[in-house]
C-alpha cells in the first residue's frame, strides 16, 4: 500500500453500527499505513460518539459544524439517509470532499442536490458502493463485457436473510428516517452492481410485501439491452441462498454474496464445478502460487484508499457520487411501479 | 407518525417470532385489533415494520422497561422465546409488569410439552404436571406455569395459559427443519411415522389466543389446543417430501443415538445450574444462542474419514425431542378449550400444511 504525500484529514459523521463495525477498523488500518488522519467523529448521542472517538483517537463532536471547524479534507457520512443531503451540502460549503454511505440520500431529489453541490464546489463526491471493489464482481464485469463464456443469457440473484444488523435504534424502520426497506437497504448495492455490469435496464417489474410500512421481501425482474434477463429476490425476513447465479452461453457462474474473492464456475460439458479463489495473475511460465485477492473487509478498505488517492491525485473516485444517485433513482422507480407480493 | 394507541390495545411480547408474528397478522390484519408489538431489539422490527405499528423495544426480563411498554394495554399475549432459565424468569416479569401497567389479562403461551412429548393415554388438562422431564424446556414451561398460578392468586391480573403442541405454519421450525433434513438426505422417522403428531396450525393457535384474551370464563385456566383431525407424523412428513419431489423412502428408519439422548439432558443440567442462572443475565443473548447452536450441532464422535474412506450419506439420527414426539400414541384433546372458550379450529390440517409449503416456496425464492 502506497501512502500519499500526506495523510488525508477525515471527519466521520455518524457513530452507529456501520461506523463501529466497518469504518472504525478500516480507518485505524489506514492510519497505521499513514493514509489518513482521523480528526473527529460526530454524533448527537454522547455514548456512541465518545466510544468511537476513544477507539479512533479523534475529537468527539456533537455537531458537524464542530467537526468542520477542525478543517477536515474528507467528510465520511454514515448517518441515516434522511440526513445525508444537509450534511453533504455543509461539507462541500466548507470545502471538503465527501464519501457518502449508501443510499446516497433518502430520495433521489436529495441525491441530485448532493451531486449538484459537489459539482458547484468542485469537490470530490464518492458513493459508498464498496461492493464494486470486490474482485469477484470485477471478474464478473469482465466476463459479461468480454463474453468470455459467451453472452450472458440470464441471472438469478437471491440475497438476504433474517435481519441481524445491530441497529442501535428503530430509525432503520421508520419511514421518516429511512424511506425504504430491504430494497433500499441491501438492494441498492445489488442494483448498483447490475447497472455497473449491464447498464440501465430496458424494462423491469417490481413487487414487495410492504403494507403501509417498509418491505421485508422484494422481487425484481429486469431486462437489459444485451437481452439478458435478471431476477432478483431480496429478503430480510428469511434466509436465502445468498448467491448470484449467472448463466452464460458456455458456463454458469455462482458468486456467493460477500465472498469477495471467490467464484464457482461450471463450464458446459464439464461434469464438475471449479470452486475458484481469485488471485493475482500468474505469468505464462512456471511460477509459485500468487497471493489471493481482497476479502470483503479489504474491499471496504480499498474504497477508502481509492477516495484518499483520488483526493491527492485530483481525479474522480472509482465510484463517483452520480452512480449512487443513479442506483437510488432505480430504487425509487421500483417503488413507483410496485405491485404487492402476497403475504403468506 | 405512528398511530396512537387505541384504548383497547393488545400487547404481543415476542411479536417478531414465529407465533408472535402470526398472532400479530391475524389479530391486526383480520380482526382489526389494535396491537402493540414488543420486541427485545430494534433488529427484530425488520418484518414487523411492513406495517406502521406502535411498537416498543423492551427486554421481556426487564421489569421497568416491560412495564413501560405495556402501559395502556388491556391484554398482553406473551409469545417470547427463551432458554429454560429465561422462560421461568419471563413468567415472573410478565406478571409483575402486567400488574404494574394495569393490564387486565395475560395470555401465556405455554406448551403441551408440560405433559411431556409423549404423554400417557388419557392425558388432559386435569392430569398432574411435573418438572422431572428429560428436556429442560418442558420443566421450564411447567415451572413458569406454576409461578403464574402462584402470582395470579393476588387477583391483580387474569392469567390464561395455552398449551399448543407442534405448531405448524409459515416460519415453523418443524417445517423448515424437516425440509433441511430431507435435502441433506438425513431425514428419519420412527415406525414409518405412525406416531401421533399433536399438531396445531398457527392460525388455529391465533384463534385460541383471541378467545383466551376475550372469553371471561377463561381466566385462571390452562387449555390444550390442537388441530381438529388426528394427525400422524406420516401425515405431516409425506406431503413435505412430495412437495420436494421426494418419495416416502426419503425418510429412513431412525433410532435415537445414545449421545444425542445424553447431550440434551446434559445441556439442560447446565442451564439449570445455579452458576449458569447467576451468570445468565451477564452473557449476551447472541452468545448464548451461538453456544446452544454449537452444542446442538456438535458432531457425534465418529472415526475421522481419511483419504481411503468412501463417503457415505449422513445417518438419520433423531434428537431426544424428536424421538419422544414420534413415539407419541395419544392425541391430546381440546375438549376443555372447545367447551369453555368455544375453540373450533378454523384451518384443516391439510389446508394449513399446503399453505405452509406455499410460504416455503415464496420464502426460498426462485430456484
Amino acid at each position: 500500500m502506497i501512502a500519499p504525500s500526506s495523510p488525508v484529514a477525515i471527519a466521520l459523521v455518524g457513530c452507529g453500527a456501520v461506523s463501529r463495525l466497518f469504518y472504525q477498523p478500516a480507518l485505524r488500518e489506514l492510519r497505521r499505513h499513514g493514509l489518513v488522519n482521523i480528526l473527529a467523529v460526530v454524533d448527537p448521542r454522547a455514548d456512541a460518539r465518545n466510544t468511537l472517538a476513544a477507539a479512533l483517537g479523534a475529537a468527539a463532536c456533537t455537531t458537524l459544524d464542530e467537526a468542520l471547524a477542525l478543517r477536515p479534507e474528507l467528510v465520511v457520512i454514515a448517518t441515516p439517509p434522511a440526513m445525508h443531503r444537509a450534511q453533504a451540502e455543509a461539507a462541500f460549503a466548507a470545502g471538503c470532499a465527501v464519501l457518502c454511505e449508501k443510499p446516497l440520500a433518502a430520495i433521489s431529489v436529495d441525491a441530485d442536490a448532493i451531486v449538484t453541490a459537489a459539482s458547484r464546489s468542485g469537490r470530490l463526491l464518492a458513493a459508498g458502493h464498496y461492493k464494486r471493489f470486490m474482485p469477484a464482481h470485477r471478474a464478473l464485469k469482465t466476463f459479461i463485457e468480454r463474453e468470455t463464456f459467451g453472452p450472458l443469457l440470464d441471472a438469478t440473484l437471491v440475497e438476504g436473510g433474517k435481519f441481524s444488523w445491530p441497529a442501535a435504534t428503530d430509525s432503520f424502520f421508520q419511514r421518516e428516517q429511512t424511506p425504504g426497506g430491504v430494497l433500499l437497504d441491501i438492494g441498492v448495492h445489488t442494483l448498483d452492481l447490475l447497472r455497473w455490469w449491464l447498464g440501465d435496464p430496458v424494462d423491469f417489474t417490481y413487487a414487495d410485501d410492504a403494507l403501509d410500512g417498509l418491505e421485508a421481501n422484494a422481487l425484481l425482474s429486469a431486462t437489459f439491452t444485451s437481452g439478458a434477463n435478471i431476477r432478483l429476490r431480496l429478503s430480510r425476513d428469511w434466509r436465502t441462498e445468498n448467491v448470484y447465479v449467472f448463466r452464460f452461453a458456455r458456463a454458469t457462474i455462482h458468486s456467493r454474496v460477500n465472498a469477495s474473492n471467490q467464484l464457482e464456475i461450471t463450464l458446459d460439458g464439464l461434469p464438475m464445478t471449479l470452486a475458484a479463489e481469485l488471485r493475482e495473475s500468474l505469468p505464462d511460465r512456471p511460477a509459485p502460487p500468487t497471493r489471493a485477492f481482497n476479502t470483503n473487509p479489504q474491499a471496504f478498505i480499498a474504497q477508502l484508499v481509492d477516495v484518499c488517492a483520488a483526493i491527492r491525485e485530483s481525479r474522480a473516485p472509482f465510484v463517483p457520487g452520480v452512480e449512487g444517485a443513479h442506483a437510488l433513482r432505480w430504487v425509487e422507480a421500483c417503488y413507483n411501479r410496485r405491485t404487492p407480493l402476497p403475504l403468506h | 407518525m405512528k398511530p396512537t394507541s387505541h384504548p383497547h390495545t393488545w400487547a404481543i411480547i415476542g411479536a417478531s417470532g414465529f407465533i408472535g408474528l402470526r398472532a400479530l397478522e391475524g389479530l391486526h390484519d383480520r380482526d382489526g385489533v389494535t396491537v402493540r408489538p414488543v420486541v427485545r431489539a430494534a433488529a427484530s422490527l425488520a418484518v414487523l415494520a411492513r406495517r406502521r405499528l406502535d411498537w416498543r423495544i423492551a427486554d421481556p426480563r426487564d421489569l421497568p422497561a416491560l412495564t413501560d411498554a405495556l402501559r395502556g394495554c388491556t391484554v398482553c399475549i406473551h409469545a417470547a422465546l427463551g432458554d429454560p432459565f429465561q422462560i421461568e424468569q419471563m413468567a415472573t416479569v410478565a406478571y409483575q409488569a402486567c400488574a404494574a401497567a394495569s393490564v387486565r389479562r395475560l395470555v401465556w403461551l405455554s406448551s403441551a410439552s408440560v405433559h411431556g412429548q409423549n404423554p400417557a393415554p388419557g392425558t388432559d388438562e386435569s392430569s398432574p404436571i411435573h418438572d422431572r422431564h428429560l428436556l429442560a424446556y418442558n420443566n421450564a414451561k411447567v415451572r413458569a406455569e406454576r409461578r403464574l398460578e402462584k402470582l395470579s392468586s393476588d387477583g391483580r391480573v387474569e392469567v390464561v395459559r395455552l398449551r399448543p403442541g407442534v405448531v405448524i405454519g409459515p416460519r415453523s421450525r418443524w417445517l423448515t427443519d424437516t425440509v433441511a433434513d430431507l435435502r441433506a438426505n438425513r431425514a428419519g422417522w420412527l415406525d414409518e411415522g405412525r406416531g401421533v403428531c399433536n399438531s396445531i396450525h398457527a392460525d388455529n393457535l391465533v384463534h385460541a389466543l383471541r378467545l383466551a384474551a376475550t372469553v371471561p370464563a377463561a381466566a385462571g385456566h390452562a387449555f390444550l389446543v390442537g388441530d381438529t383431525e388426528p394427525v400422524t407424523w406420516r401425515d405431516f412428513f409425506l406431503p413435505i417430501a412430495a412437495h420436494l419431489g421426494l418419495p416416502a423412502t426419503a425418510f429412513s428408519p431412525a433410532t435415537p443415538a445414545a449421545l444425542v439422548a445424553k447431550r440434551e439432558p446434559a445441556l439442560a443440567a447446565l442451564t439449570q445450574s445455579r452458576l449458569y442462572q447467576k451468570l445468565g443475565d451477564r452473557v449476551p443473548e447472541r452468545t448464548k444462542r451461538l453456544v446452544k447452536a454449537l452444542a446442538a450441532a456438535w458432531p457425534d464422535p465418529a472415526p475421522a474419514p481419511d483419504a481411503w474412506t468412501l463417503s457415505r450419506p449422513p445417518s438419520s439420527q433423531l434428537t431426544l425431542e424428536q424421538t419422544l414426539l414420534q413415539s407419541c400414541s395419544w392425541k391430546l384433546p381440546h375438549t376443555k378449550a372447545a367447551s369453555l372458550l368455544g375453540y373450533a379450529p378454523p384451518v384443516p390440517f391439510a389446508e394449513g400444511l399446503a399453505a405452509s409449503l406455499a410460504w416455503l416456496d415464496f420464502a426460498e425464492g426462485p430456484r
